[in-house]
Formats: structure tokens, C-alpha cells, sequence
């Protein structure tokens, strides 16, 4: 039952996510929304999988893809952003 | 879980629209990462479902690669020579 609800919940924020990343009109609001809700909603998804499949070796399987993708969503995201950053500062600087 | 499965396979869909149409070459490369997240939660849920706890180790062997490739990308076009 916890389970679900937070799979429930994760799903809804990967919705949001998927929402902001195709209205949004600038980079830097989709960076904002990819983020930061797609962090909350795989986090939360990969928690209730846990909690649903109890103390087993899929449990620890999912903790260990929990933790590689809570360490390498927000280096990601950084990359991209100051990629963006520097290249149209320095393009428009330049023209 | 069928609904869960189901509600991951469009927003994997979606962002896939804006891969396809992103008008700047970062908005492709957020689109692709935001993808690959979305496929790798899509497969968790289906190993998870299955029972099977080999097939994690390639989920984590996907998300591993897929973020060595998002973050060469994305440091080749920090140098201004991919883009243009």
C-alpha cells in the first residue's frame, strides 16, 4: 500500500516533468524541470519498488540504481546548463 | 502496475517529441537524458514486476553508459566545435 502511493506520487512528478519539459519556452526553465522534478519522481518510483519487493536481491539491485541516478541526474544537468551558458554568452558577446 | 507502465511509456513519447523537435542542440541533449531516465524507470518497473534480478544489472549498465555519453556530449559542445 506505501508502496503504491509512492509510486502513485513518483509518477506524477515524472508527469509534471514531461509537462514542463514540452511547454516551457526557454533551456533553462526545461533544465529547471528536467532536474529537478525528474530527480524527485525517480527517486520516489525506485522507493516504492523497494518497499514492494521487500528485503531481496532486487531491493538491493534498485538501491544501487537509486543511488547512480540521485549522484549522476544533477552532474548531468549542471554539464548541460553551463554548456548552454557559456556558448550563447560567448556567441553573443562575439556578434 | 499496468496503469504506472503505461502512464512512463507516454512521457517517454513525449519527450521524444521535443528530441525530435528541440530548436537548439541543448534542448536535444536534455531530451535525450530526460528519455533515458524515463526508459530506465520503465525498465525497473518491469524487472521489479518480473522477478528477475539479472536484469537490473543491465539497467545500471545502461545508466551508466547513457550518462558517459550525456556528459561527453554535452562537454564537446562546451567548446563551441559540435554546433556549428
Amino acid at each position: 500500500m506505501i508502496g503504491m502511493i509512492l509510486i502513485g506520487i513518483g509518477t506524477g512528478f515524472v508527469l509534471i516533468g514531461t509537462i514542463g519539459i514540452l511547454r516551457l519556452p526557454d533551456i533553462y526553465s526545461r533544465l529547471q524541470a528536467s532536474g529537478v522534478s525528474d530527480n524527485a519522481g525517480v527517486g520516489l518510483i525506485l522507493i516504492g519498488l523497494m518497499v514492494r519487493s521487500g528485503l531481496t536481491p532486487i531491493s538491493l539491485g534498485l538501491g544501487l540504481l537509486l543511488v547512480l541516478i540521485l549522484v549522476t541526474n544533477p552532474i548531468v544537468t549542471h554539464a548541460i546548463a553551463k554548456s548552454a551558458f557559456v556558448n550563447r554568452h560567448s556567441g553573443e558577446e562575439k556578434e | 502496475m499496468t496503469v504506472v507502465e503505461g502512464l512512463l511509456i507516454a512521457a517517454f513519447l513525449a519527450v521524444l517529441g521535443r528530441l525530435f523537435a528541440g530548436p537548439s542542440p541543448w534542448d536535444r541533449v536534455l531530451a535525450y537524458n530526460a528519455a533515458s531516465n524515463r526508459l530506465v524507470v520503465l525498465l525497473a518497473v518491469l524487472a521489479a514486476a518480473a522477478g528477475k534480478e539479472f536484469y537490473l544489472d543491465m539497467i545500471i549498465t545502461y545508466a551508466g553508459v547513457s550518462f558517459l555519453g550525456v556528459l561527453v556530449i554535452a562537454r564537446f559542445m562546451e567548446r563551441g566545435e559540435l554546433h556549428r
